[in-house]
């Protein structure tokens, strides 16, 4: 496996680890109600981000089962850190992985989630080479939902009360998709040269 | 599917009130008086006396196809059974209840049924079975099975009861859809199983669909 090369750049925006200095746009989201409504951590204040952001920066390259890699969401331009995607290799025999997402609802509807959870999914499949990427997320939540049905990702599984969480009865969605079930981006690849022909 | 309802509760809850009006949680704890019987079954605790009964069907290959386990030779059904011998109640989560099932009428061994308490907290079971493919057809499986979500709605009080098979294993999804299970989840190619990609289904029912399952007439406020 040849070393994974961040960061990721894709149309409109910039995928890199995170930074000490993003606590402030980080704040800015994840402390939202609306955000906390559907996390399991639970990030209410300053101090409480910090804690999660300490986690995050760790989360840099998938070594073993186990081990997450997230990416801040940063726009090209202004370089503001607007969201945050995930990888977790949660299987190694099966090759599984799990994808996790998070957008500051200030920029959300313009696709940039799509754009970085495709750019994520690429490196899933493409570089390391898992077999099928699941996600989860609330019955309630639309938003993801919709978003995990444009990627093209099938309803798995649809929980009913199986779980309580945040003191409620719990509904969970798990979507999914296989490595031969993703439609690379029509984006051509350029050839290293020594793989011409004539 | 006809049921006989004890005429006097076989079903004892040692649950002290006590303890729940004390605000301990995993106050619940269900040991059921065995035997327990159903209209044309006995369902009570594995004994010593049931390795060669368990061997007749747990060594051959069409059982063990969508098991974890290989077909077993008399040597394992006996360990498998000493394990049973003990699993009895529930008291705490991933406790189990595994009885055998015997003809009421012969006494023979057909098969087992199990409940596994996997959430204390949220009331969540799960119920499995196995069963001797010389006895199927003739509805043994969906009266045992239903007994088992009797007990599990029942003295269990339990809120959600699954269940999980291979999408192969026609028998036992149609089983599910007997007892008025959900198909929940349909997972493929997620872990490997037996040296090949594994599919599953997971069923579900709740408390209020049993009930009204049950109880058809009335309405649950």
């Amino acid at each position: 496996m040849s070393s994974l090369s961040l960061p990721i750049e894709t149309d409109r925006l910039v995928l890199r680890t995170f930074e000490r200095s993003d606590i402030d746009d980080l704040c800015a989201y994840h402390m939202l109600p609306t955000m906390q409504r559907y996390v399991f951590s639970r990030t209410r204040d300053e101090a409480e981000v910090a804690c999660a952001l300490a986690i995050m920066r760790n989360h840099v390259s998938l070594q073993r089962p186990g081990d997450t890699l997230t990416l801040a969401m940063v726009r090209k331009g202004d370089k503001i850190l607007i969201g945050h995607v995930s990888l977790n290799w949660s299987d190694a025999t099966a090759g599984q992985g799990e994808v996790r997402f998070c957008i500051n609802p200030s920029y959300s509807g313009q696709g940039f989630a799509k754009e970085a959870l495709g750019a994520l999914l690429d490196l899933a499949f493409d570089h390391f080479r898992i077999h099928r990427i699941f996600a989860r997320c609330d019955g309630r939540s639309h938003h993801s939902i919709k978003l995990m049905q444009q990627m093209g990702m099938r309803l798995e599984a649809h929980y009913r009360e199986h779980a309580l969480f945040q003191g409620e009865w719990d509904e969970e969605l798990h979507f999914a998709i296989l490595d031969r079930e993703w439609q690379r981006s029509a984006k051509v690849k350029e050839l290293p040269l020594r793989h011409r022909v004539a | 599917m006809a049921f006989v309802l004890p005429q006097e509760p076989v079903l004892r809850l040692r649950q002290p009130l006590r303890k729940l009006l004390e605000g301990q949680e995993n106050a619940m704890a269900l040991y059921p008086t065995y035997p327990l019987h159903t209209e044309r079954l006995t369902l009570r605790p594995f004994t010593r006396g049931d390795v060669d009964g368990v061997f007749a069907y747990r060594r051959l290959d069409e059982v063990a196809r969508y098991l974890f386990d290989h077909p077993l030779s008399r040597e394992e059904c006996a360990l498998a059974v000493q394990q049973r011998i003990t699993q009895i109640g529930l008291a705490e989560v991933d406790d189990k209840i595994i009885l055998a099932v015997e003809l009421s009428e012969t006494g023979a061994l057909i098969g087992e049924v199990s409940l596994i308490w996997r959430s204390v907290e949220a009331r969540q079971g799960e119920v499995g079975w196995i069963f001797d493919p010389g006895y199927q057809g003739k509805g043994f499986a969906t009266e045992a099975a239903n007994f088992m979500l009797d007990l599990a709605f029942g003295p269990g009080d339990m809120h959600r009861v699954s269940a999980r098979c291979d999408v192969r294993n026609e028998a036992s999804w149609r089983l599910m859809e007997r007892l008025g299970m959900r198909r929940e989840a349909h997972f493929r190619e997620h872990a490997i199983f037996k040296s090949s990609w594994d599919e599953e289904y997971i069923y579900a029912i709740l408390w209020q669909e049993w009930r009204r399952l049950r109880h058809p007439q009335e309405e649950i406020s």
